[in-house]
């Protein structure tokens, strides 16, 4: 998927979304200081750069002009709003405070990506292709009819793939409310999808946890 | 109502009321005079009248026995007449001659006075002639009123001219001498607006400018008082906000970690580095926990004194950051003269050790750091990337790191030199700094004072 550089003198955090980044099939490559990172920035092309402030040489503030117009979503500690706003003004396309959920990463990146228009339209796994633009899904070259529910709630899992996501965050991307009680529906939907795509193996139920398409 | 216009009120009041006494006693007094004045008078002209009509009139008598006496005193009643004054002549209790035109009633021998038709007269009434006759005496004085009028219009009018005069003057004195409680009234309501920075006036000697003076003062210690508070808050402020940060990045990856395990779908080995990132960051967690208790324990001074030896200390330290030391490429050099103080061990030993670990982070590889203690006092040297003055000036603010961006690469929490300062508090020992940029830093810890 795309190509993205994690600007953070914080080797636990680093490899963190490196890690988190990579379950979603993006390619990470690291930076721990202000000039590595400036340097990188210049030599390789990346669709995406998320930047800590506060690193060492260079603070992210400092470096975000001279990026060459590379999307980017600031990761840091400070939460306050002047920051932030300052961080907004200078050209962040996004500000994600720690700590942060994965889902809100991902979600954030999956967003800047989009809008760059960075991103795939379609996705592919085993005989199974999925056409973003169209709303369609193949399976072995035919057309699969699914209702738009379920074809939604398939975008939702191919997105955050090889990630564990709850009925509840599924209810709440899929059908757009926080709603605690009607779980069933996730799973009547889960259901529909694995029997019309033959998906079984891909879309496991995760023990207390929920839903996970692991491709 | 102001001050100045009570004072104005009540000077004029009592001025007023003082000056117009005195006028009208003056003026009451005057008249006095001139009535006694012209009592006098009118009873030596009496007196003159009685004397003549009675030479007259033995002469009279001597002369031819016995004429009207009338014609005589009708000559006298006519001749004084003309001089405003009325005679009556009377012989037991009968008239015999009178050109008084009006009615009166006086007993004999007695003077008096009184208004008949506003017109104030003398009266005197005397026996002549060894009691033969009665003489009555009666003067027009209606001049001693007009005068009375005179004199009390000049003087009504003096007072009033006197009285719009002081008045005024004292008006425009009045409202001059309070200016300058005007202007501090006004320095006060801009203060009350929360301007601090302005001062009152402090013209001239009197009580104004040393109530101005002294407002100053108290001005500019409040507003010291004030400006060391909010720094004092910038500072607790800061703290809070550090800490945060210093919280918020082993929680992230403890977050981050723990939803890992729990969502990712993810190999043996990813798992196992996830969970290594958790135990190593609920250490460091531990860690800034720990120093934030000494620092606590240390506060509330809850701790044994021994006497503790400057030297053991040093080797202490030395053996136990010798590895450390090595690891980085810096070399230790100890220098002792043997001393000691009374302190507690466990905190003393704490601060040599947070004082020669800095200092060893300080170091480039191939540096070197002394550590020396002689006559209560320890002093760690190294020749290390030194610090500006401006640094050394926050070194020991809790969380104050001399890398703007914080590199944590060196470890640590930040918190070393705040607790060593209050250590160094705890044992009324002075930590000094001397550093320059590029060439070193040196720190004295001096238990003297």
């Amino acid at each position: 998927m795309a190509n993205i550089l994690i600007a953070e003198d914080e080797m636990s955090i680093s490899n963190l979304i490196k890690m988190n980044l990579a379950l979603v099939g993006h390619t990470c490559a690291q930076a721990f200081d202000g000039n590595s990172a400036l340097n990188m920035a210049n030599s390789f092309h990346f669709d995406l750069i998320i930047l800590d402030v506060m690193l060492p040489g260079i603070s992210g503030f400092d470096l975000i002009p001279h990026l060459n117009n590379v999307p980017v979503i600031f990761v840091t500690a400070k939460c306050g709003l002047e920051d932030r706003i300052r961080g907004l003004r200078l050209g962040a396309d996004d500000y994600i405070t720690k700590p942060f959920e994965t889902l809100e990463l991902v979600t954030r990146v999956d967003v800047v990506l989009r809008r760059t228009k960075a991103v795939s339209h379609s996705f592919e796994f085993d005989d199974i292709k999925i056409d973003f633009d169209c709303k369609k899904v193949f399976k072995q070259g035919t057309e699969v009819n699914l209702r738009p529910k379920e074809f939604d709630l398939l975008c939702a899992l191919v997105k955050n793939r090889n990630l564990a996501l709850s009925r509840e965050k599924l209810l709440e991307i899929v059908w757009d409310y926080d709603y605690e009680g009607d779980t069933r529906t996730v799973d009547v939907h889960i259901q529909k999808l694995r029997k019309k795509l033959d998906i079984e193996e891909r879309l496991k139920t995760v023990y207390k946890t929920g839903y996970r398409l692991e491709v | 109502m102001r001050f100045w216009h009570k004072t104005y009120i009540l000077t004029l009041i009592l001025f007023l009321l003082c000056l117009n006494t005195g006028i009208m006693t003056l003026a009451v007094y005057t008249y006095q005079k001139n009535v006694e004045t012209i009592e006098a008078s009118a009873t030596a002209e009496q007196h003159y009248i009685t004397r003549s009509f009675e030479n007259d009139y033995q002469s009279m008598l001597n002369a031819g026995g016995m004429a009207n006496p009338s014609l005589l005193m009708q000559s006298y009643g006519n001749h004084y007449e003309s001089k405003g004054i009325s005679l009556c002549f009377e012989k037991d209790e009968k008239t015999v001659f009178s050109n008084i035109k009006f009615e009166y009633s006086l007993s004999k021998n007695s003077l008096m006075q009184k208004k008949i038709d506003d017109v104030r007269y003398i009266f005197i009434s005397t026996e002549i002639c060894n009691g033969e006759y009665d003489l009555v005496y009666v003067k027009n004085v209606s001049e001693l009123d007009s005068e009375f009028k005179t004199l009390m219009t000049v003087y009504v009018l003096t007072a009033l001219t006197v009285s719009v005069f002081l008045a005024l003057c004292l008006f425009f004195v009045l409202k001059r001498l309070s200016v300058p409680l005007d202007k501090l009234r006004l320095t006060t309501e801009k203060i009350e607006k929360g301007d601090f920075s302005v001062r009152a006036e402090e013209k001239g000697k009197d009580e104004f400018s040393l109530l101005a003076r002294s407002f100053n003062a108290m001005l500019i210690k409040i507003d010291e008082q004030m400006r060391s508070l909010e720094i004092d808050a910038e500072k607790k402020q800061m703290l809070v906000e550090n800490m945060a940060h210093e919280l918020r990045t082993p929680l992230t990856s403890i977050y981050g970690y723990g939803e890992y395990l729990e969502k990712a779908a993810s190999t043996e080995e990813e798992r196992i580095i996830a969970a290594k990132y958790i135990v190593a960051e609920t250490a460091r967690l531990k860690k800034i926990s720990d120093i934030l208790l000494d620092t606590a324990y240390v506060r509330e001074n809850r701790f044994e004194y021994t006497e503790v030896s400057l030297g053991d200390l040093v080797s202490d330290t030395v053996y136990r950051l010798s590895r450390k030391a090595e690891e980085n490429g810096v070399t230790l050099v100890e220098n002792v003269t043997e001393s000691s103080v009374s302190g507690d061990k466990t905190l003393l030993s704490m601060l040599l050790y947070n004082l020669t670990e800095n200092a060893i982070k300080a170091c480039k590889k191939g540096g070197k750091v002394k550590i020396s203690c002689a006559h209560y006092q320890l002093v760690v040297e190294d020749d290390g990337k030194g610090m500006t003055p401006e640094q050394l000036t926050h070194i020991t603010e809790p969380f104050y790191r001399t890398d703007k961006s914080r590199s944590r690469s060196e470890g640590g929490a930040g918190l070393g030199l705040a607790l060593c300062k209050q250590i160094a508090e705890a044992h009324n020992a002075v930590i000094s700094f001397e550093s320059v940029p590029e060439k070193g830093t040196k720190i004295t810890v001096d238990f003297t004072s």
